[in-house]
């Protein structure tokens, strides 16, 4: 039961600190425009060359033409295939992709174990369709474990050789890939020693959906590599959104919130409501120029003269 | 050969943490080989006293170094509470979600390097990698900002906080140009050149140190007198009856320039600059302007006929005081639409940063001078013969109408209509560089800072200028448009550097001059290759 109690933990503090960051971003007053183009929320003609709706004469008269199509398109081979570091810097790529995507694929294999699991939980008859889904885990385990292993190796190795990554790395850089590879050689380790077919694993999701009570949960514990597995694995998810590596999923917002945030401020609009409410804050900046010790407001000292002049 | 620095070395005690050697920075091709062995000049302890030049014996800011161990304590102290306060939303609202952002998920996969023009024509000097200051300051926050900061800094990534350290950091938020090249490649969306600036922006804010250029003789001289050039409202008003008379002269009918017309339905405003030193620039606009037949007036308001707004560099306080004075302008002379002349920061500071400062009746539309002219070009109702410009002609584009706002193609159909031998630079648009005059360092030019800039900052531009007319013969004289003052006089400034009006009869100048030099029954060209303007 300890197993579970750990997982269960760890996904507590998973969820915790991704609610914290997403609730502290959602929350964040409105920044002023910050945007860099091209902008994929632009249409298709504008996007090819980085264009924008102020390319447009009297574009506030218009209505605004804007697509999430394009966004999505650009951003499934973002996310996915990590096409932007494919462009830009190939060498590392070779070794960033395998990575991440044994850290993508280990999710899909979670929740395809997880599929499986509440198909039995729910009483389904292992019919084809659970059987496509059994297969398919095993597929996405295999190739992420060895995509994994391929990739965090290769990342440790580049942050060793690699001068320029080497000077800029912390402790704490090296301690979030050795953990990443040890995790992926002891998942490697126990699928290919004791459960090639992930069985076991699907067993220790079932019992995680049933806190241990279903039959046939898996007993964890039954191997080392196994036991270590489940413990890293628990620890690591724990432990990705708390460090840089939450730029996973925190990317939408430097994305969504920034580099593509050129929504207008129209009269009347969301955006305009928050930016009078931006401009009641009161600053306690100390230069001489802005030094109002929080007694006045940031519309009150944008329409007023700095000290020097007066 | 050198050991490179890493981050933690910003707090070493030596006289000079960097120096370019001779022969280091990217080399440049004939006939400007001998202008490969240059650097910039080593300042003299004599020439600057007390000033701190230990990051790399250039100076932009010129911090006077503390008299005593006392006022070194109490700096750290000012540096410490500035950057607590980038964290705060009522001081920071403005930019608290994208510094947050990109201080948290950098991988510090050096992507960004490769991208950054400083950092590659400087002979990759560590410290201008952009990734270098960005580091410094994300170490020095989660050390000594977050709780527990101290405790975790040998995992986090240890760094001193002494003054060298805070010092080279303000001068060093000064050797980028704020092109944002790097953000643009960054594939997690991280923005080193936001970070620059939230440094420039602690700095100025609660400490009061920046430039001279931008602070003093910038946003609080424009505030004051009404231009950062220092020009007056009724000097500007002498400029440009000048100009009209000038105008009259080319044209051969008369120039009205409309002053303060209130209904009017442009307020056009131009960068200062332009009245002073390029007249051709506003003349040709009002020649342009009257032809189309446009409602429009200039505004002799303090402010009001200079679009600069320096602000955007270093200040969101005078960022803010400028932008709301040029609204205010707009608002009282009760016109439809600000268009702004060409001046790249004022494009991105009015039209698109000032968007979330703006509200009620202050948010008065705003639009690109390049977007006007194109609609007057396109219009059909203006004759132009674009034989007048039968010379080469390359496109700089100015980073904050690019990559910054997203107006790259109305510049282009009017270079295509109306210039037979326009070529693009290699890369354009939105994935182009700098001029090197970015972020303010067009008018900095203290101590060796403008040398610093023609050999460094601005060296990329140079070399991609010579790669668009490199098939020219050397005798042809070619034609560089800039529709940027900033970016102007930066490329001015590399033309007599490096002595390229002579070696390669290369010329600089503005969208609107092209546009008009082609403008049927003119009579005489308003753009001349090195002899007299027409006018004078």
């Amino acid at each position: 039961m300890g197993y579970y109690i750990l997982t269960y933990l760890c996904l507590a503090v998973f969820i915790t600190a991704v609610g914290r960051l997403m609730y502290r971003h959602l929350t964040i007053p409105v920044h002023l425009r910050w945007e860099i183009y091209p902008v994929q929320g632009e249409p298709a003609d504008k996007v090819s060359y980085g264009g924008s709706y102020m390319e447009e004469m009297n574009w506030w008269e218009k209505k605004r033409k804007s697509s999430r199509v394009n966004e999505i398109f650009y951003m499934a081979p973002e996310i996915l295939l990590m096409r932007g570091l494919w462009k830009e810097n190939k060498r590392l790529w070779q070794m960033s992709f395998p990575l991440h995507l044994g850290l993508y694929l280990m999710l899909a294999t979670f929740l395809l174990l997880s599929i499986s699991s509440v198909s039995t939980l729910c009483g389904f008859a292992e019919d084809g369709g659970i059987m496509i889904v059994n297969g398919l885990s095993v597929a996405t385990g295999w190739i992420g474990l060895i995509a994994g292993v391929i990739g965090s190796t290769g990342m440790l190795y580049k942050r060793l050789a690699d001068r320029e990554l080497r000077d800029y790395s912390t402790f704490a850089d090296y301690f979030n890939i050795v953990f990443i590879l040890i995790f992926f050689l002891c998942a490697f380790v126990a699928a290919s020693t004791v459960d090639p077919l992930f069985n076991a694993s699907r067993d220790y999701v079932l019992g995680l959906f049933s806190a241990g009570r279903a039959v046939p949960a898996y007993v964890p514990g039954r191997s080392l590599p196994g036991a270590l597995t489940i413990i890293l694995a628990s620890l690591l998810t724990a432990y990705i959104p708390l460090t840089h590596l939450s730029h996973m999923f925190m990317k939408f917002f430097l994305y969504h919130r920034v580099k593509w945030d050129d929504t207008p401020n129209r009269p009347g609009s969301p955006i305009e409501t928050a930016v009078k409410k931006n401009l009641e804050y009161r600053p306690t900046w100390k230069a001489r120029h802005v030094d109002t010790d929080g007694k006045l407001s940031w519309r009150e000292i944008a329409s007023s003269a700095p000290k020097e002049m007066k | 050969m050198k050991k490179p620095l890493k981050p933690s070395d910003i707090s070493k005690k030596s006289d000079c943490l960097c120096r370019i050697e001779e022969g280091e920075l990217a080399p440049l091709p004939p006939p400007y080989e001998d202008f490969n062995q240059n650097i910039p000049t080593p300042l003299k302890a004599e020439k600057t006293g007390n000033i701190e030049t230990s990051l790399d014996n250039t100076v932009a800011i010129g911090i006077p170094r503390p008299a005593s161990k006392e006022e070194e304590e109490a700096l750290i102290k000012q540096f410490l509470s500035g950057l607590q306060k980038l964290f705060e939303k009522e001081n920071n609202w403005t930019f608290l979600q994208p510094l947050l952002l990109s201080l948290e998920h950098c991988a510090r996969c050096q992507t960004c390097s490769e991208a950054c023009p400083v950092f590659e024509m400087s002979g990759r000097q560590e410290i201008y990698r952009p990734i270098f200051r960005s580091e410094v300051l994300r170490r020095i926050y989660k050390k000594y900002i977050k709780p527990g900061g101290k405790l975790t800094a040998k995992f986090t990534g240890d760094i001193d906080l002494n003054w060298e350290a805070i010092a080279r950091l303000a001068e060093l938020s000064y050797r980028c140009t704020l092109c944002r090249r790097c953000a643009s490649v960054c594939p997690i969306g991280v923005d080193n050149g936001l970070i620059a600036r939230e440094i420039r922006k602690l700095f100025s804010q609660e400490m009061g140190i920046a430039p001279k250029e931008l602070h003093d003789m910038g946003t609080i001289q424009h505030l004051k007198t009404g231009s950062s050039t220092g020009m007056t409202a009724a000097a500007a008003k002498d400029s440009v009856e000048f100009i009209q008379e000038e105008m009259e002269e080319i044209t051969g009918y008369e120039v009205e320039i409309p002053w303060d017309v209130e209904g009017a339905d442009i307020l056009l405003i131009h960068n200062a600059g332009e009245i002073l030193s390029w007249p051709e620039n506003v003349g040709a606009f009002a020649i342009i302007f009257q032809a189309a037949g446009l409602s429009w007036t200039l505004s002799s308001e303090t402010a009001g006929y200079d679009v600069v707004n320096y602000g955007i560099w270093y200040d969101d306080v005078q960022l803010s005081r400028v932008a709301v004075r040029h609204a205010d302008i707009a608002r009282r002379l009760k016109v439809k639409k600000i268009v702004i002349g060409e001046c790249g920061h004022a494009h991105k500071a009015l039209t698109v940063i000032a968007d979330r400062l703006l509200t009620g009746d202050l948010n008065i539309p705003r639009e690109s001078a390049m977007v006007t002219l194109e609609n007057i070009v396109m219009s059909g109702k203006l004759k132009f013969d674009p034989q007048k410009n039968d010379f080469p002609v390359t496109l700089h584009d100015p980073c904050n109408v690019v990559r910054s706002m997203g107006i790259v193609e109305p510049q282009r159909r009017i270079l295509k209509k109306l210039a037979p031998r326009f070529r693009e630079m290699t890369p354009h648009g939105v994935d182009n560089y700098c001029c090197g005059g970015g972020s303010g360092f067009a008018i900095m030019s203290r101590y060796n800072f403008a040398e610093w800039r023609n050999l460094v900052s601005s060296r990329k531009k140079f070399l991609q200028i010579l790669k668009a007319f490199e098939n020219e013969s050397p005798e042809t004289p070619k034609y560089v448009c800039a529709p940027c003052s900033n970016c102007k006089g930066t490329i001015r400034d590399i033309i007599h550097y490096y002595r390229a009006e002579e070696r390669s009869r290369l010329y600089y100048g503005g969208l609107v001059e092209l546009t008009v030099n082609a403008l049927a029954g003119m009579k005489k060209p308003i753009i001349n290759f090195g002899d007299k303007p027409s006018w004078e």
